[in-house]
């Protein structure tokens, strides 16, 4: 096999875009075999969504104190994806007494299934609240069985699970690229969309971007740069943030701000 | 005035051998009875292993619950076993001596049940030798030495290992008592256990020396395991009210509280059921009752330090805790009573002599103190997960399921059916310390009173 | 108890100590009348010094002032103070902690335990500055303490008064109590110097002592009375500690946020108290002629409690350490680059090497805490590991200028580097006089205190003697302890 390429995936996250309207989370739970999240779920409070959209309401400034006199039309629904960060510096990791969650050379957090006891400490530990417990054997009723992905595993229960990048894909599309072009994997493979995390293909107006950081002409080039001393991510876009920055886990998710038309001056209906 | 009378040997031969050599039917009965609570809680074990953690209460925010409490609880209560023997060995306190077995032996059984609990609360807890075990039992991947919950089992165990060592050498003379005294087979494995010990002063130095090493070696163990216990939590910095660095000193002076509180309630049953009131007198529960005054109220400045931390920070996801957890029904009724039942209740109790030397009154305060203590650790848990902070979008409560309280119940039936297995087969109050005491019991003459006074040898 | 009969009882008491009631008594009356001129010599130094240090004081205040905004000049004068506390201020617990638990060695120290009172005055007189230097707690004045604009404060929205004089209040309480407790005590003793001695001293103890007469009713009002005061001066005293320790040092880094450290502030000051009267007893025992009163047995025994407190001083420590250290959290590992792994980091190494290392490496071995030199060199090492823990913790703390930040994290950020105000404070000749004026004041008072009382506790030396005895049994000889209810 070729010399690989290192790599360190990531993905962008445009709120500006975001329509809320839960294609990726689909598209997701169908990709990685997770179980389905019945009402039942929903009332013990125990879903599996590796990614999900959290919804919250926006009002303006002056009604902070008493959002409930606030004027319908000025209330804005905001929605954020939410999934796993990926972090280079990832709480979880080291809890994990028996090595089943790691950080891999692409800058994905990996979950080992097979070595997950179920201590659940990484959850615990977790400041975005992405890993998800399997409280119960997942079931497909019959007519669903032939959907699940043949690809990824089917996890047991008492385990831990997370987004995982759509790691089988990555995978996939490496052997394909290194098949095709007897080379490296690029990210001009990349940007033809066939392999991008599910989330990423599914999303309709494209407010999810998956990329590689250190491919200066990549995707992700225009919003972030890694620098080569210190080997740290510098944000370019003046609206790029990262979640819960201040505990320094240095997400491997960039987030990009909504733009308020009411700030900006743009117009809108405001 | 000295309290109690002066004992001749071949009295207190008979006096706390009787457990052994004599078989009432109550006894049996009320193994009997534990036995069958134990069961219950295995089959509702055997039921969650059958059908997977969903059968708990557990959910998504609030990933422990009762079992990692109770884990904690346990742990706690297996500190009064060291704290006794130990610390008061070393510092040489007289009052220790009727305590020292009861609370090792208490240390031994709950820890053995304290380490159930995680490995049952596991998701998959057949595969959880490569977690314990400090060995590449699977795929050549030793276990992950950054995390805390790999300290723990390697505390625990060393700490299990040093405590049943203590009480086996404690044990040792008075094996040879009981071996000489027994027939049949019995005399058989007592001779076993009590390894040719004929009682010569070569012996008896050995024993000794093994006895103050151990106790010294021991108490560096002690502080750790309850420390990292802590870790467990403080280590964490996603639950804010977890990540705070007062946690293992307020865990260790915790486990001391409980667990000094369990040695009481311990000592006062035994005194009862085998009518053992010349050796466990009032003036040990009065000395006990001082002991717990001082660790209650250390404990209480670090309670006090640890709460008003939440709220010195100014920040929000802190803050918001500390007001789920002290004034948002129903965890506000549980807060109360947790201070309560942990401080106020027990240390007004304790204020008067006369409660300190009631072994009842003793008894109600004692079991104040580990209700006390129980939901301490509990409501550090469970709030902190409930409403950990801003990315948690599903904020969620906890209930524990039935499944989950029939464990609970059922480790305080397997304490309590261990120690009474105990102390059919081996006597719970050290002979030799008693005799011991006896040689040294002294009195000094001053004027027209008499004052109580130790022999030391120095 | 028919088995040791009491007729066969030799009354002979510690081997130290061979007299009889009266002659303890003659004597220490006599070792209280005469002073030698070496100690007059070691009072004019201590006097000298204390002086030099007020100067020293006042040329820095009348220089820079003395206000919020020069506060950062007065960083070692801060860590002096706090030295202050820990040590003198917190000794007389060890005479309350020990009668309490009826250890019979407390007896040659206890009374100059209690006589470290007198230097509570120093203490109150030294923390005006400190408050008037101190800034307000709602830096914006809103009226609202919020995060990132007004300093964390353990005050929450203040009561009134607070800080400034709650601190001093319960400075004053604790100075008050400790002085109460000192004379209680002292009453038997007092009573018997007016006996015994004559002229103005035997006048003004006659008085002092308030009708002694040694009846069963005055002991017994006199044991009560020593151990409330004795409650209440362990639970002010760790209240202050408390206050000054948050007020003065953690509330004023912002973003440390450190709920060990009010404890661990009081664990140092025991561990540095128990210090500074083991050196005390070593220098009754070798310079003040106390020879045959102080044997190596409350060394011993109080080298096993330095011990454990050492210990403890290690174990709070490292909880602070490794919570901060694993969790990984910016703000906290600054506070840490800040306090111990780099800008403070000479005081810091000093700090953990004479706190901990080289008490713990020393009294481990039972050889050298039955010693009289091993316990009181650790002793030592044990006060000087105080000194440059206060120093690392208040002078950081007051040479911040930006406490109402959320965090000294940021600070770099907008510095590009590290900021000034997180550079280490070296001390000028002035901080260096103000430090050794304010341990020689303190020595001053403690010296002078002796003469008004007398160092050592002759009515617990003498009640000491009725407690322990040699008896025979079998065929040696061994120690009777009493343990009087």
């Amino acid at each position: 096999m070729a010399q690989r390429k290192p790599h360190k995936w990531g993905m962008i996250v445009d709120i500006d875009k975001c329509t809320g309207c839960q294609a990726c989370v689909v598209a997701c739970q169908a990709e990685n075999n997770v179980q389905l999240n019945t009402e039942d779920r929903f009332h013990e409070r125990r879903p599996i969504e590796w990614i999900h959209i959290q919804r919250y309401w926006e009002v303006p400034e002056e009604y902070r104190s008493r959002p409930e006199d606030a004027p319908f039309q000025d209330i804005k629904a905001r929605f954020l994806p939410v999934l796993c960060q990926h972090c280079e510096n990832a709480p979880c990791e080291p809890v994990c007494p028996v090595y089943a969650t790691y950080h891999n050379d692409q800058g994905l957090n990996v979950q080992v299934y097979n070595r997950c006891v179920g201590t659940r400490y990484c959850a615990n530990n977790c400041p975005y609240q992405v890993r998800f417990f399997n409280y119960w054997e997942p079931v497909w009723p019959d007519r669903m069985r032939n959907q699940l992905n043949p690809d990824v595993t089917v996890r047991s229960r008492g385990i831990m699970e997370k987004c995982s990048f759509c790691i089988q894909r990555l995978r996939r599309g490496e052997r394909q690229v290194e098949a095709a072009e007897g080379g490296e994997l690029n990210d001009r493979a990349l940007a033809e969309g066939n392999f991008a995390p599910a989330c990423v293909q599914a999303c309709p107006t494209g407010s999810l971007i998956f990329g590689d950081y250190t491919d200066p002409d990549g995707q992700l080039s225009q919003y972030v740069a890694v620098d080569e001393d210190t080997n740290e991510k510098v944000l370019k876009d003046d609206r790029a943030y990262q979640l819960l920055k201040n505990i320094g886990t240095e997400p491997n998710v960039i987030y990009l701000k909504k733009i308020d038309p009411r700030r900006t001056g743009e117009g809108g209906h405001g | 005035m000295q309290e109690g009378r002066a004992l001749a040997d071949r009295q207190i031969n008979r006096d706390l051998l009787h457990t052994i050599f004599t078989h009432p039917k109550w006894q049996w009965g009320l193994i009997a009875f534990f036995g069958i609570i134990v069961l219950g809680a295995m089959c509702a074990a055997g039921y969650m292993f059958n059908r997977g953690l969903g059968v708990s209460g557990l959910n998504r925010p609030v990933m422990w619950g009762f079992f990692i409490t109770n884990f904690v609880f346990w742990i706690g209560i297996s500190h009064a076993g060291v704290m006794l023997s130990a610390i008061l060995r070393l510092s040489k306190a007289e009052w220790r001596r009727p305590a020292t077995r009861a609370a090792e032996v208490l240390t031994v059984f709950s820890l053995m049940t304290a380490m159930l609990m995680p490995l049952i609360h596991a998701g998959r807890p057949w595969r959880v030798f490569y977690w314990v075990f400090p060995f590449d039992w699977a795929r050549g991947v030793y276990p992950n030495v950054r995390s805390a919950l790999i300290w723990d089992p390697s505390a625990v165990f060393t700490y299990l290992t040093s405590s049943t060592l203590f009480v086996y050498i404690a044990l040792l003379p008075d094996l040879a008592v009981i071996r000489d005294r027994s027939t049949g087979i019995r005399r058989q494995i007592y001779s076993v256990l009590a390894l040719g010990w004929r009682g010569n002063p070569r012996q008896w130095k050995l024993q000794i020396i093994a006895g103050v090493l151990l106790s010294a070696l021991i108490l560096p163990v002690f502080v750790s395991v309850h420390s990292i216990v802590s870790f467990d939590f403080s280590m964490a910095i996603a639950v804010k009210s977890w990540h705070s660095t007062i946690f293992p000193p307020y865990f260790v002076i915790g486990a001391v509280h409980s667990g000094v509180a369990a040695v009481v309630i311990v000592m006062a049953v035994m005194r009862w059921l085998y009518g053992w009131q010349e050796y466990i007198r009032p003036e040990h529960f009065d000395a006990l009752g001082r002991l717990l005054v001082v660790v209650a109220t250390g404990w209480f400045f670090f309670f006090v330090l640890e709460f008003f931390f939440g709220l010195y920070s100014l920040e929000a996801d802190e803050i918001a805790v500390k007001d789920f957890l002290s004034a948002q029904a129903p965890w506000s009724w549980w807060f109360i009573t947790f201070v309560g039942t942990t401080y106020f209740i027990p240390v007004g109790m304790w204020l008067f002599k006369g409660v300190r030397r009631n072994p009842g009154l003793m008894i109600i305060a004692c079991i104040s103190v580990n209700i006390g203590m129980w939901l301490e650790r509990f409501l550090i848990i469970v709030p902190g997960l409930a409403q950990k902070q801003v990315m948690n979008f599903t904020y969620f409560t906890y209930a524990p399921s039935v499944v989950e309280v029939v464990i609970v119940i059922g480790t305080f039936a397997l304490v309590c059916m261990l120690m009474l297995l105990f102390a059919k087969v081996f006597p719970l109050i050290p002979l030799y310390d008693i005799k011991e005491g006896e040689i040294a019991r002294d009195e000094i003459q001053i004027g027209r009173r008499k004052v109580p006074a130790v022999l030391r040898e120095e | 108890m028919a088995r040791h009969p009491h007729e066969a009882a030799e009354r002979t008491g510690p081997p130290e100590v061979h007299l009889s009631d009266r002659e303890v008594m003659q004597d220490l009356a006599e070792k209280y009348d005469a002073a030698c001129p070496k100690f007059w010599l070691a009072v004019a130094v201590a006097g000298g010094l204390f002086a030099l240090g007020v100067l020293a004081f006042v040329i820095r205040a009348l220089d820079v002032g003395l206000s919020d905004s020069s506060r950062n000049e007065y960083g070692y004068y801060a860590a002096a103070f706090a030295f202050l506390i820990v040590t003198a201020t917190t000794a007389p617990l060890a005479a309350i902690a020990f009668r309490w638990t009826k250890n019979h060695w407390r007896r040659p120290f206890s009374r100059a335990a209690e006589l470290f009172s007198l230097v509570g005055i120093l203490a109150v007189l030294a923390f005006i500055p400190m408050l008037i230097v101190l800034p307000g707690i709602d830096l914006n004045g809103d009226g609202v303490l919020e995060l990132g604009k007004d300093r964390r404060t353990i005050w929450f929205s203040a009561p009134i008064g607070a800080p400034i004089w709650w601190d001093m209040a319960g400075l004053i309480g604790v100075v008050v109590c400790g002085l109460a407790l000192l004379w209680v005590s002292a009453r038997p003793d007092m009573a018997q110097i007016a006996q015994v001695s004559n002229g103005l001293r035997a006048r003004v103890m006659g008085r002092l002592a308030c009708g002694w007469q040694g009846t069963v009713r005055d002991w017994n009002v006199q044991k009560g009375q020593m151990a409330i005061l004795g409650a209440f001066y362990f639970m002010l005293l760790v209240w202050v500690h408390t206050l000054i320790s948050l007020d003065f040092a953690l509330s004023l880094i912002p973003g440390w946020r450190d709920s060990i450290f009010a404890a661990h502030h009081v664990l140092t000051g025991i561990q540095a108290s128990a210090g500074l009267l083991i050196v005390v007893l070593f220098l009754m025992k070798k310079v003040g002629g106390y020879d045959r009163y102080i044997g190596v047995d409350p060394f011993w025994s109080f080298a096993k409690v330095l011990l454990g407190v050492t210990l403890l001083w290690g174990y709070f420590w490292f909880s602070e350490f490794m919570t901060f250290w694993y969790g990984r959290d910016e703000t906290e590992q600054t506070v840490i680059k800040l306090l111990m792994v780099e800008s403070y980091r000479t005081a810091f190494l000093l700090n953990l090497f004479f706190s901990f290392f080289i008490p713990f490496v020393l009294l481990l071995w039972n050889g050298v805490r039955k010693s009289v030199l091993g316990p009181t060199v650790a002793g030592a090492s044990v006060i000087i590991g105080a000194f440059f823990m206060m120093v690392r913790l208040y002078v950081p703390a007051f040479n911040i200028k930006d406490v109402g930040a959320e965090s000294i994290a940021e600070f770099e950020a907008a510095h590009g580097g590290t900021a000034a105000q997180l550079l280490p404070v070296l001390p000028g000749p002035l901080d260096v006089l103000m430090v050794v004026g304010m341990m020689a004041g303190a020595a001053f008072i403690f010296l002078l205190g002796t003469r008004l009382i007398p160092i050592m506790s002759a009515w617990e030396m003498k009640e000491g003697l009725m407690y322990v005895l040699y008896r025979p049994f079998m065929k040696g000889k061994y120690l009777v302890l009493g343990k009087p209810e």
